[in-house]
């Protein structure tokens, strides 16, 4: 692994679906790009285009039907489904556009997750700077559930970023929120990983938001143009 | 809508194979439980009606003596009794037969020129040979086919000391009119059954035929003029509800355990159906925004309920009398060795008993589903279709549930504040409204004790805090284990503290280094006596230095039957003979009467009181110097000087004696040399410690059925534990998704529902072992002391309690094993937005 290699790649990537009717369905078809270390990423398009299945490919949660997806240089699609989970434990923060913030966690408890997962005990005050970074050291103790949307995105945001992940995943970050949490809540995103240095790869609907990436891609029906 | 019904079924079934499955387990375990216990309860008592069905069926009165038995003279009388059309006197004795297979015949002594019916095997039998020939008795054709007997073939028998020849002159089959009549009743000419095997002059019952249309009550009372104290005068029906009365302690708490079982199953109905409601909330959602009424979809859920209601009765009903089957040698030795009744020859289930079942399992299955079908009801097509959060509902619920759990509690401490062991329903009632409490208890302490808990890691412990999250399930399991576990923590502590307490008993009580009776005592009662010859050899011997000789019979006490011993108390002995509950008395007075605890707080006597017997001339008063423990049987006993006996009730042989041996002998020695001497006379010869082993053995076996039900209702609890921690992994797979997809990894999420396994476990060990001293208390000091008139002192069994503790928790780890490989294997790729 060299210092230039890049933190994703992903290589002619294809991911095909078998149908009930027989056939098989194109959710991804010779996708190609690569992302550097403390790059931005901002993938658009429509529903439906193949997004999704784009971010379970960079997270390892899915492997390609061909091509490779590679992280920092190691073929995701040739490891095991535990190797795959510790990279993603270790390395990939994700940020899903519904929060996924378990409601019968505390705030802080949601953040220190990823930190229990891994039993690393280094994470606790990290969290907790997190937590004031984004405003809501004060809601620490209480549960996820009684936040409003944009605090919940924060919270979020601050699990992705708990074990300094080389890679942040963020599906449609703000898609769930109004336009002055989105706002918020993207600028925070930006900071953080310009902070943190590490390579941020995220879906968005939107133009504006798409247009603060240092590069820019479109799918439509599982093929990838420049922007 | 039905069609749906069944296409919604089948896709049902498909997906949720393992909960059908388990759910159907717990409530085939339920009603196997109440069944079994049920054939058992109505067949414990069919030898006894079918004997006297077959022997007294065509009696309108029967008159049954009461000192033991009755003199000839007064059958003329009863004959002459205005309003009696027929009247036949019987001589009962229960014979033992001089085998290897030493088995029990109920002889009946009858005079084959009255109306008594004898069917006969085959064509009709000439009876003047029973006359004639000596010994001549008829067996039933069940018993000579099992035992490979024909006519013409000899029998020796026993009955006390007493030995004689018996010649099988005919074969009856009195199954043919009563099927559950007892195979071992034998009919003879009653004069031989007088000589041969009794006394002459005396008959145990006459049987009476009334005029049609006569005065019943008046021919009754006009009988009790006649007879005074020495008969007790009885319809055929009066004379089942007497045994049934007897036996009605032991079946009814043999129920209430059988019911906790099913009390148990219902819980695991109460969690699939909760499941069902929250995987098919919008399917519901879906039907009612498309038209469909909520009697619809009502329908829906009440139809899966009825219909594993039903298939749990289909399952649980032969496994229910498969168990009664298997169980049949056990209750049929505790009722012979407890009750002194016949014992359970064969199972008969009649038709209704499968609509019994039925109303059981569908009922069973109804209660557990109610709450979750009352939820479904509440809810309005909108919030059907939104994501439920049931347990946030159940979380601000459960201080309430906490409070109504407290209550009841404090409504045990009031029942029992008021009604102590007087009141005969108050341990029942204590005992529902504990298990009512424990379920009502749990979320509360769940949640407290869960969010207590300091978590620094993603594993065991994560998963048990989650339990106090997911408080729509988890509570649900914790209560089922808890009911379970303090089943068994009672009773093991009813039976364990029972079993020391016996233990103290007969080594206090049991003092004499040899007993000696008869193989025929226990069932012939005052017949089997030992002949003055037989002791007087015994005595000879040379390491016997002392003998004390016992006489019973059984006697009645204000319409109660108990038996009554003389005591021959000349023998020095080192400690009191008995040990007293009430009084102070040294040795047995002369003039007074010890009684026994269980006949003393079923007549609510005590010391100072009398004890009012019925004699041969009339009542007979004997001042009561002290209250004894008894744990002999259930019936009831007293003890008065042998002297006394013979004065106020006449003379009569004894029935057992006890050796006392010079320092040096060995008891067992002496024993097997008596044996010896003694091989050509019926005699059972027990050392004190083959006595207290003996006793050991009827008490285990008295209590084995408990063990079997207290360890079915923890089988169906831990299968709960599996139901849970299934629907937890199918409710939350999103939740398992995200663990993945933020990295955890298989073995972490396996080792979360482990946890969670062990965290029900653990929690239903701890709840069900406070409620399970409670029960202990409640069996103990309230539900044995009113029905059985029994005082034992609480020993806790700590060693077992904490065995079956840990054999709970592997249970529970073990069950949550599969569940935990489920849960792993979720996909990060599950995570849908409508779950979180």
């Amino acid at each position: 692994m060299s210092l230039d290699e890049p933190v994703l790649r992903f290589h002619s990537v294809a991911k095909h679906y078998s149908q009930p009717s027989g056939g098989v369905l194109k959710a991804l078809d010779d996708v190609s790009f690569e992302i550097a270390a403390g790059k931005k990423l901002a993938i658009t398009g429509r529903s439906g285009s193949g997004k999704s299945t784009l971010l379970h490919l960079a997270a390892g949660i899915d492997i390609p039907s061909a091509g490779a997806v590679s992280f920092v240089g190691r073929d995701l699609g040739a490891l095991t489904d535990r190797q795959r989970t510790l990279i993603r434990r270790d390395d990939i923060g994700l940020v899903f556009q519904f929060f996924y913030l378990l409601p019968h966690l505390t705030v802080w408890e949601n953040v220190a997750l990823p930190g229990w997962i891994a039993s690393d005990r280094t994470f606790e005050e990290r969290g907790r700077k997190l937590l004031d970074r984004v405003g809501l050291s004060a809601f620490a103790t209480q549960p996820a559930s009684t936040l409003s949307g944009g605090e919940m995105q924060r919270v979020a945001i601050c699990r992705a970023l708990l074990r300094k992940p080389r890679l942040l995943l963020a599906d449609e970050p703000t898609g769930n929120l109004d336009d002055d949490n989105s706002e918020v809540v993207m600028d925070l995103l930006m900071q953080l990983v310009d902070d943190e240095q590490g390579a941020l790869l995220y879906v968005t609907h939107s133009e504006e938001q798409a247009a603060q990436a240092d590069e820019r891609l479109s799918l439509h029906s599982g093929r990838l143009e420049r922007t | 809508m039905i069609r749906y019904f069944f296409r919604a079924l089948r896709a049902q079934l498909r997906g949720g194979v393992l909960l059908f499955a388990l759910s159907l387990f717990g409530v085939s375990i339920g009603v196997a439980s109440v069944v079994s216990i049920q054939i058992i309860n109505l067949n414990a008592l069919g030898a006894f009606r079918g004997s006297m069905l077959a022997v007294s069926g065509s009696a309108d009165l029967i008159l049954l003596g009461k000192m033991p038995t009755l003199p000839e003279t007064l059958y003329p009388e009863v004959l002459a009794t205005p309003g009696v059309a027929a009247a036949w006197p019987l001589y009962r004795v229960d014979v033992t037969l001089r085998d290897a297979d030493p088995i029990v015949l109920e002889v009946i002594g009858v005079d084959f020129f009255t109306a008594i019916d004898v069917p006969w095997e085959g064509e009709a039998v000439d009876v003047s040979a029973a006359l004639g020939q000596s010994g001549w008795v008829a067996v039933t054709a069940t018993l000579a086919r099992e035992r490979g007997w024909s006519v013409g073939e000899r029998l020796s028998v026993s009955i006390g000391t007493r030995t004689a020849e018996l010649v099988v002159g005919a074969l009856s089959d009195f199954e043919k009119a009563t099927p559950l009549a007892s195979p071992r009743l034998a009919v003879m000419d009653i004069a031989q059954a007088q000589s041969l095997l009794g006394s002459r002059g005396q008959v145990d019952q006459i049987d009476v035929k009334l005029v049609d249309g006569v005065d019943e009550a008046a021919v009754v009372a006009a009988l009790d003029r006649k007879l005074g104290t020495k008969a007790m005068i009885l319809t055929p029906e009066q004379r089942e509800e007497q045994a049934a009365d007897l036996l009605s302690a032991f079946r009814l708490n043999l129920t209430a355990l059988s019911l906790i079982s099913l009390f148990v199953g219902g819980f695991l109905v109460f969690s699939s159906t909760q499941a069902a409601l929250v995987r098919r909330r919008t399917e519901f959602g879906l039907l009612r925004s498309l038209g469909a009424t909520h009697r619809q979809v009502f329908g829906l859920l009440v139809g899966d309920v009825a219909l594993l209601g039903l298939a749990g009765v289909a399952v649980g009903m032969p496994l229910g009398y498969l168990g009664a089957r298997a169980n049949i040698d056990r209750v049929s030795a505790t009722l012979s060795n407890l009750y002194l009744l016949e014992e359970i020859h064969q199972l008969v289930v009649p038709p209704w008993f499968f609509v019994l079942g039925a109303a059981v399992g569908l009922a069973g299955a109804g209660l557990g589903a109610l709450a979750p079908a009352l939820e479904l009801g509440r809810k309005d097509t909108r919030s059907l279709l939104a994501a439920f959060s049931l347990h946030a509902r159940v979380g601000e619920k459960a201080p309430r549930w906490f409070a109504a759990g407290v209550l009841c509690v404090l409504a045990i401490v009031g029942v029992y504040a008021v009604a102590g062991d007087r009141w005969r329903p108050a341990g029942f009632v204590q005992a529902f409204l504990l298990i009512c409490a424990i379920p009502l208890l749990t979320p509360w302490l769940v949640q407290l004790a869960t969010s207590r808990l300091p978590v620094r890691s993603f594993g065991l412990a994560y998963g048990v805090k989650g339990l106090g999250r997911q408080l729509q399930t988890t509570p649900v399991a914790v209560a089922a284990l808890a009911i379970a576990v303090s089943m068994v923590v009672g009773v093991t502590t009813m039976v364990s503290s029972f079993r020391d307490t016996l233990d103290i008993w007969i080594e206090r009580t049991i003092q004499a280094d040899i007993y000696v009776s008869t193989p025929s005592r226990r069932r012939a009662a005052s017949h089997a006596t030992i002949g003055a010859d037989v002791i007087e050899r015994l005595k000879r011997h040379p390491a016997v230095t002392h003998v004390d000789r016992l006489r019973q019979f059984f006697a009645y006490t204000n319409g109660r039957r108990f038996s009554l011993a003389g005591v021959d108390a000349s023998v020095p002995v080192d400690r009191a003979r008995f040990a007293l509950l009430e009084g102070e008395v040294e040795e047995l007075p002369r003039d007074s009467v010890l009684v026994g605890e269980p006949l003393a707080r079923k007549e609510g006597l005590h010391v100072g009181d009398d004890l009012v017997v019925d004699g041969p001339d009339g009542p007979v008063s004997f001042p009561i110097a002290g209250i004894y423990y008894d744990y002999s049987s259930e019936l009831g006993s007293a003890f008065l000087h042998l002297d006394t006996m013979t004065e106020r009730f006449g003379g009569g042989t004894v029935a057992s004696v006890a050796l006392y041996l010079a320092p040096d002998s060995d008891a067992d020695d002496v024993v097997d040399e008596l044996r010896v001497a003694f091989q050509a006379t019926p005699l059972s010869m027990r050392s004190n410690r083959g006595l207290r082993e003996r006793a050991m053995q009827v008490f285990d076996q008295t209590f084995a059925i408990t063990r079997l039900l207290r360890y079915m209702s923890l089988l169906i609890a831990v299968c709960g534990v599996a139901l849970t921690l299934i629907v937890l992994a199918r409710e939350r797979t999103s939740e398992l998704a995200l663990y993945r997809a933020l990295g955890a990894s298989r073995l972490q999420i396996f080792r979360i529902y482990l946890g969670k396994g062990l965290g029900i476990g653990a929690a239903g060990i701890a709840l069900g072992s406070v409620a399970g001293v409670a029960f202990a208390l409640i069996l103990i000091y309230v539900v044995n002391r009113a029905f059985f008139g029994w005082t034992i002192a609480m020993h806790w069994p700590l060693g077992l309690l904490v065995w079956q503790s840990a054999i709970v928790l592997l249970a529970s780890s073990v069950a949550s094993v599969y569940p935990a490989i489920i849960a792993s294997r979720t996909p990060a790729t599950e995570l849908r937005r409508e779950d979180l």
